[in-house]
């Protein structure tokens, strides 16, 4: 596969990830984000303005990093460079839950000096609830 | 988790916590103060290992010597890890109960081993949707070199 190959509607999945209590405390001690969200028990009975999660919560950002995972195993390969990814949290992921990223090709544009992909990106926990959604972007160099 | 690990954990949270600016104080535009970081193999591939991505670009040295990138480099999401190591214990970035909602990252050239990181940071714009309080955030991560890695922005909701 390559630039002039890749059609619009091509899909590229990534691999399964099943946080656990032990996973997202690595992630904590990974990235320092040691917000009390993912990993405090007792602090999460509480209310965060209008949202009440009733127990801790994977990192937004392990969906982050997972969806980047895929573009960059997808991209290596063909010469491509991930340029670009933006998401949304659309529900959080609890420790028990199995995720998996899915990216699809939606555009393809050459520019002046370049040619780049834009892909819709998308996390579906196991019950095929939408946990992460938004847009990525790959170059393609001469 | 033990008592004592969970302790550190609080400490490192809640420490500083009533220096921290809450959402009535952030002025959007004012630059955030933000400490230099110099990023590690290990670092590096203690993240990789976080979020299961094992690339020999990340993990194997003479792989990524012979490859278009002569050497190691981190994953472009390594910005996760470089905004909390560059983010000083009172800031509010680290305030507890700060729920993030979306970010959206370009990315330059990428993070190495041994690269001393520098951060340029600032709220861009804070609103009130929805009976929430949100700040939006955006973030430049330089090298020594002065070359832009990743620039982000992030829509974090502040707690009340």
């Amino acid at each position: 596969m390559s630039f002039d190959t890749i059609a619009i509607g091509h899909t590229v999945t990534g691999t399964p990830f099943s946080p656990t209590r032990e996973t997202i405390r690595e992630f904590c001690d990974a990235s320092l984000d040691y917000n009390p969200l993912h990993w405090d028990d007792d602090y999460m009975k509480g209310h965060f303005g209008k949202t009440q999660f009733g127990g801790i919560i994977m990192h937004g950002m392990t969906n982050f990093g997972l969806i980047t995972r895929m573009l960059t195993d997808w991209l290596y390969p063909l010469g491509g460079v991930h340029r670009r990814l933006e998401t949304r949290w659309k529900a959080p992921v609890k420790p028990g839950d199995t995720i998996v990223p899915h990216a699809t090709v939606t555009a393809k544009k050459e520019t002046g000096k370049s040619r780049w992909a834009v892909l819709a990106v998308e996390v579906k926990n196991q019950h095929g609830v939408v946990v992460a959604q938004g847009e990525a972007m790959a170059e393609f160099p001469h | 988790m033990t008592s004592n690990a969970q302790a550190a954990v609080a400490v490192d949270f809640w420490t500083d916590e009533k220096r921290r600016k809450v959402w009535d104080d952030i002025v959007p535009g004012a630059p955030r103060k933000t400490i230099p970081y110099v990023l590690t193999k290990e670092a590096i591939q203690a993240y990789c290992r976080s979020v299961g991505d094992l690339h020999p670009l990340y993990m194997d040295e003479d792989y990524a010597k012979a490859s278009p990138y002569g050497g190691l480099i981190a994953p472009p999401s390594i910005h996760i890890l470089l905004m909390f190591a560059c983010t000083p214990m009172d800031d509010w970035m680290r305030s507890p109960g700060t729920v993030n909602a979306g970010q959206s990252w370009s990315y330059n050239v990428p993070a190495r081993p041994g690269d001393t990181i520098r951060m340029d940071a600032r709220a861009l714009d804070k609103f009130i949707k929805k009976d929430r309080l949100f700040v939006i955030h955006d973030n430049v991560f330089f090298n020594q070199n002065d070359d832009v890695i990743c620039s982000g922005r992030g829509w974090t909701i502040r707690p009340m």
